[in-house]
């Protein structure tokens, strides 16, 4: 376990936030998660890694879970503080052979997002679509990290994003090629739906990869 | 002569640590006896996987004190981790040993009879400097290749109590391997925490495995339990090797994909039955056994039933079925919707009842064919052994020796939910 120096703290929203940590020679995969919790306490958290592989800075996105312990005491914690990280865990990576030669889709909903963001920040000569399920239109987070129709914003609470409606109707409407390799975070629920959508649509099963958070 | 004792709860691996200690202490002049009789050492080599481990090992302890309060008491394995300070502050514990530096149990032992007391923590930490298991308990030489997981499925402590995944040099288990086959071990068994993710400067699980079965020598191997996810094709190309026995213990855990994905195990109940496929289309009664979780938060009846189905469906060789019960610190402790004690209670009975049948079926599906058995016991002119599916066989015939390979052809099977198999010599 390491101890990292909190840089900065980015509120996206009122309960979405990004905290920046001192890199040191922490290395990772992209796409791979830490746990994270303040220096010395036990309570602590799988995050997902937002910031690219080449950043020389460490940075996770975390929203506010109600009731929730760990999401609500990290947004309190301020620059100067001290996180424990342990890690990084996972195989939600990258195949290095497909990176240049595959097309991909992202498909996240809510912070399931952020490894997303860490892999296209990391390989932004990628093909990719990003498809991003959330409620509302604040929750496209950084959205501009993301170069012109490579993301498309799905809202199922209004009618603001480019697609009014959940990412499975989205898929269900708009088939996939068989070929693309996808890649799976957020709820399970959106998983399995999805999933089993992509299956259908002819999108064999080796390429999809999933990482669920709750 | 000193005595030492051991009780091993919980996995092949514990089992493996424990052959190794009590080899270690034969070696050193002590007698080994039964966990039931006057020991001046005892050594229990504990579990926390589920209440029930805990609570086991705990009797253990109680009973070790009672049978002889001078003794030394040694407990190691998961629960030492898992609670250290509830042991350590237990007086008839003398030395609570956290996994890391349970290969140093011995030195401990014999520093305390020299009068010198060395706190656990001073000990070196290393996973992997067991010696060979040759005076344990068994036939079959277990070799550990790997230690600790980082998968973190969302019920699991073992990541917490065991550490990182960490591997054993390929050059040491391949020198390991051979030494104990010099020794006249006839069946070797890799085992480790999470063997599939084994990854070694650049060799992977399979690789491992092949080399193994390159190795010189008049000997079979046998995988312990394996995730279903960390191996590739290569590896299911192995298990038709001569060499290799036919049985694998695959994970299974649910058979329903919403509580496979909540347990964030990583594959899919399809692609673990694509797996099974492929082997059984090589060798059809290949031995397929399994674990499965009853009652994971939020299993529904349609989860339960798709569990029932996958088990009929694959036709295991035997289904361990473990009640899900809460640890402390993993993700499915704060999931809600735990599944109430009384239905796991009804699920783990029908699913019982279905593995029994489904186990005895398989068995009897050998009536007729023949096995090559291991013998481990020889009850006058009765012996005892498994065969190279790992089902037990036992036959008669005159001066048959432990530890030897014979063929039988089964004839019979005895009645009962975990039946042996009865055979003749050819
Ligand atoms: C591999 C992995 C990566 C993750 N990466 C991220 C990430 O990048 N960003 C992030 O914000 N979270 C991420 N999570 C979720 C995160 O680990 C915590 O579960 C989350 O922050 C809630 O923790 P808590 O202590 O505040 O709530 P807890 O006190 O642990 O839980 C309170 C309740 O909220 C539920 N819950 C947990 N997570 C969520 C959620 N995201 N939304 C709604 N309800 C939830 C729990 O089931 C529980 O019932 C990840 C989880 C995993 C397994
Ligand atoms: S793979 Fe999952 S169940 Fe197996 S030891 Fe690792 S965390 Fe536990």
């Amino acid at each position: 376990m390491r101890s990292h120096k909190v840089i900065e703290i980015r509120n996206l929203t009122s309960s979405t936030y990004v905290i920046r940590m001192e890199k040191n020679d922490f290395t990772f995969k992209t796409g791979q998660y830490i746990t994270l919790g303040f220096s010395g306490s036990i309570d602590r958290r799988e995050y997902s890694i937002y910031s690219s592989e080449n950043d020389n800075f460490l940075e996770v996105l975390i929203k506010e879970v109600e009731n929730g312990l760990v999401s609500k005491k990290l947004k309190r914690c301020k620059p100067g503080d001290y996180l424990d990280v342990d890690g990084p865990f996972g195989h939600f990576s990258l195949e290095e052979s497909e990176i240049g030669r595959k097309k991909f889709l992202f498909i996240a909903t809510g912070t399931g997002i952020s490894p997303i963001h860490s892999f296209v920040e990391t390989h932004p000569e990628m093909d990719y679509q990003v498809l991003h399920g959330v409620r509302i239109e604040e929750e496209a987070y950084e959205k501009d990290s993301y170069p012109n129709g490579k993301y498309i914003l799905c809202t199922s609470r209004e009618k603001s994003g480019d697609y009014h409606g959940r990412v499975t109707d989205y898929l269900m409407k708009n088939p996939i090629p068989s070929d693309t390799v996808c890649y799976l975070c957020g709820n399970c629920h959106m998983i399995y739906e999805a999933y089993d959508i992509l299956e259908k649509q002819g999108i064999s099963l080796g390429p999809i990869h999933t990482e669920v958070y709750f | 002569m000193k005595k030492v004792a051991f009780k091993t709860l919980g996995c092949r691996l514990n089992q493996y640590e424990t052959d190794a200690l009590a080899s270690q202490f034969q070696d050193k002049g002590y007698e080994l006896v039964q966990f039931d009789e006057s020991a001046d050492v005892y050594v229990i080599n504990s579990c926390t996987v589920t209440h029930q481990s805990d609570h086991k090992s705990r009797n253990f302890i109680n009973q070790a004190n009672r049978r002889n309060k001078d003794s030394v008491l040694v407990v190691t394995g998961c629960m030492a981790n898992n609670a250290k300070e509830e042991l350590e502050n237990r007086k008839e514990i003398n030395y609570v040993v956290e996994n890391d530096q349970k290969t140093s149990v011995f030195s401990l032992v014999e520093a305390h009879f020299d009068g010198e007391i060395i706190h656990p923590s001073k000990l070196n930490a290393d996973l992997f400097s067991y010696g060979a298991t040759d005076k344990g308990f068994h036939t079959r030489s277990m070799i550990k290749i790997q230690d600790g997981c980082d998968n973190f499925c969302t019920f699991c402590i073992i990541p917490s109590v065991r550490g990182r995944a960490a591997s054993r040099p390929i050059q040491d288990i391949l020198t390991n391997i051979r030494e104990v086959i010099s020794h006249g071990a006839k069946e070797i068994v890799i085992t480790g925490v999470n063997i599939g993710r084994y990854e070694y400067e650049g060799y992977q699980f399979d690789d491992v495995v092949e080399q193994i079965l390159n190795l010189e020598g008049d000997f079979r191997l046998r995988i312990s339990s394996i995730e279903p996810d960390g191996f590739g094709e290569k590896f299911l190309g192995l298990l038709n090797h001569p060499k290799m026995t036919p049985h694998l213990h695959l994970c299974l855990q649910s058979g329903s994909e919403p509580v496979l994905l909540q347990m964030r195990r990583m594959y899919t109940a399809k692609r673990f039955k694509e797996i099974v496929q492929t082997v059984r289309a090589k060798n059809p009664d290949f031995n397929i056994t399994t674990d499965i979780i009853i009652g994971f938060p939020n299993e529904s009846e349609e989860d339960f039933s798709a569990t029932c189905d996958a088990i009929k469906e694959l036709n295991f060789g035997h289904v361990h079925t473990f009640k899900y019960s809460i640890r402390k610190g993993t993700r499915a402790e704060r999931m809600p919707n735990q599944v109430d004690e009384r239905i796991k209670t009804e699920r783990s009975e029908i699913l019982r009842n279905l593995s029994d049948e489904i186990k005895v079926n398989y068995r009897k599906s050998f009536i007729g064919k023949t096995q090559s058995v291991l013998v481990e016991k020889i009850d006058g002119n009765i012996a005892n052994g498994y065969g190279e599916h790992y089902i037990p066989v036992q036959f008669t015939g005159e001066n048959i020796e432990k530890n030897q390979f014979y063929k039988v052809k089964i004839t019979d099977i005895e009645d009962g939910s975990d039946p042996v198999l009865k055979g003749e010599i050819l």
